[in-house]
């Protein structure tokens, strides 16, 4: 999403657009050279226009796998690890988003500090034979959420989506509606898709 | 640095294609047509006047109004407002440097560049318009500021006439591109 991003390889070259002047009548006062510049600078800027009016809806995933308030963590731990994915959004009964429990939620729960890493947990549990999920065993999503959640509009564009998942060092954001009803989630992995559909 | 100083001066791309001789012979007869008129009218109209309708630079007008058709300089606003912005300074830089004729030749043409330049109205032939106001001689020095209109500017609209009519017989070619 960066704009410097390098830009597609654009396979133009002065001999295509020598033939295609040919093929216009009359005399065109440019060189294809500078033809060619102009055509990559118009093509960057379409794509920027993209990038910019694509909305949220647009490319967000639809079918989200979500917990409520008081879901046990047990459950939730399940939910994720089949789903695959490494956070959830947490609704209330209207189906509004109130928060969003990642694993680095967990891991923060079961005694780590903020700096350390999955391994940590994996390493005391191999010298204590103490067990680590025990503290949380008895807790619901509310206790380990982070809250309030980042969520993007619908309507949100994707370039703007791209820079409130970068701002918040966060992978995921929860999609909703006007009032604030979760409709999708749209990802980093959603927006690299997107763009490199758009631009192949 | 000199190096790409003198690299910059090999060129990067190639000539644009050569026109079709279609497209040769209606600018050649769009240019005979246009200066024919602009000619004929001095002629006819003029002819033992103090006024004149004819002056170079509007060959090199046709050349593009009736040559390069497309290009933005060849373009209406482009064609008359060339003609008649660089008639003003010609004759205005003409009349307050006119002891130092190399300078207000020099001023002329370079002012009128960037005036053309800044009023989005940049037409070769004005360059040559600015500096027949300076160097034409008395006849031209003559005209005062009315250089600027007759015959810069009637000469011009004579041969947009003619632009407009000629260009747009042809089944290919479509003149102008915009007016303003």
């Amino acid at each position: 999403m960066n704009e410097n991003q390098p830009l597609p390889k654009l396979e133009l070259t002065d001999a295509d657009i020598y033939e295609a002047m040919k093929a216009v009548p009359g005399y065109l006062d440019i060189t294809p050279g500078d033809f060619k510049e102009v055509y990559q600078l118009a093509f960057k800027q379409a794509l920027q226009r993209l990038r910019g009016s694509v909305p949220a809806r647009d490319i967000m995933t639809k079918e989200v796998i979500a917990v409520y308030r008081d879901t046990p963590l047990a459950e939730v731990a399940e939910r994720m690890g089949r789903g695959g994915i490494s956070g959830v959004p947490v609704l209330d009964a209207d189906q509004k988003v109130v928060g969003v429990i990642s694993e680095k939620d967990f891991l923060m729960h079961m005694g780590l500090e903020k700096s350390q890493n999955f391994m940590v947990l994996v390493a005391n549990c191999l010298k204590t034979k103490k067990c680590l999920a025990l503290p949380i065993r008895a807790q619901i999503a509310e206790g380990v959420m982070s809250a309030p959640a980042v969520t993007v509009r619908e309507e949100t564009p994707l370039a703007e989506v791209a820079q409130i998942l970068t701002a918040h060092s966060i992978n995921r954001a929860p999609v909703t509606d006007a009032q604030g009803r979760m409709v999708g989630i749209i990802s980093r992995g959603d927006i690299v898709r997107a763009t490199t559909h758009r631009t192949e | 640095m000199l190096r790409n100083y003198f690299h910059k001066m090999r060129g990067t791309t190639q000539s644009p294609p050569r026109v079709s001789f279609r497209e040769i012979a209606w600018s050649w007869l769009g240019a005979f047509l246009g200066i024919a008129a602009v000619a004929w009218s001095d002629s006819f109209f003029l002819q033992g006047t103090d006024l004149v309708l004819i002056i170079g630079s509007f060959g090199a007008s046709a050349v593009l109004i009736f040559g390069a058709i497309k290009s933005p300089l060849a373009q209406p606003r482009n064609l008359l407002g060339g003609h008649i912005i660089s008639g003003l300074i010609g004759v205005a830089i003409y009349q307050i440097f006119s002891p130092y004729l190399w300078l207000a030749a020099a001023l002329a043409v370079a002012t009128a560049i960037a005036v053309m330049h800044a009023t989005k109205t940049l037409h070769p032939p004005g360059g040559a318009t600015a500096l027949i106001a300076v160097i034409g001689g008395p006849k031209i020095h003559h005209l005062g500021f009315l250089y600027a209109f007759m015959p810069a500017g009637s000469g011009a609209l004579i041969m947009l006439a003619v632009a407009l009519l000629v260009n747009n017989l042809a089944r290919e070619r479509r003149y102008p591109e915009f007016w303003w």
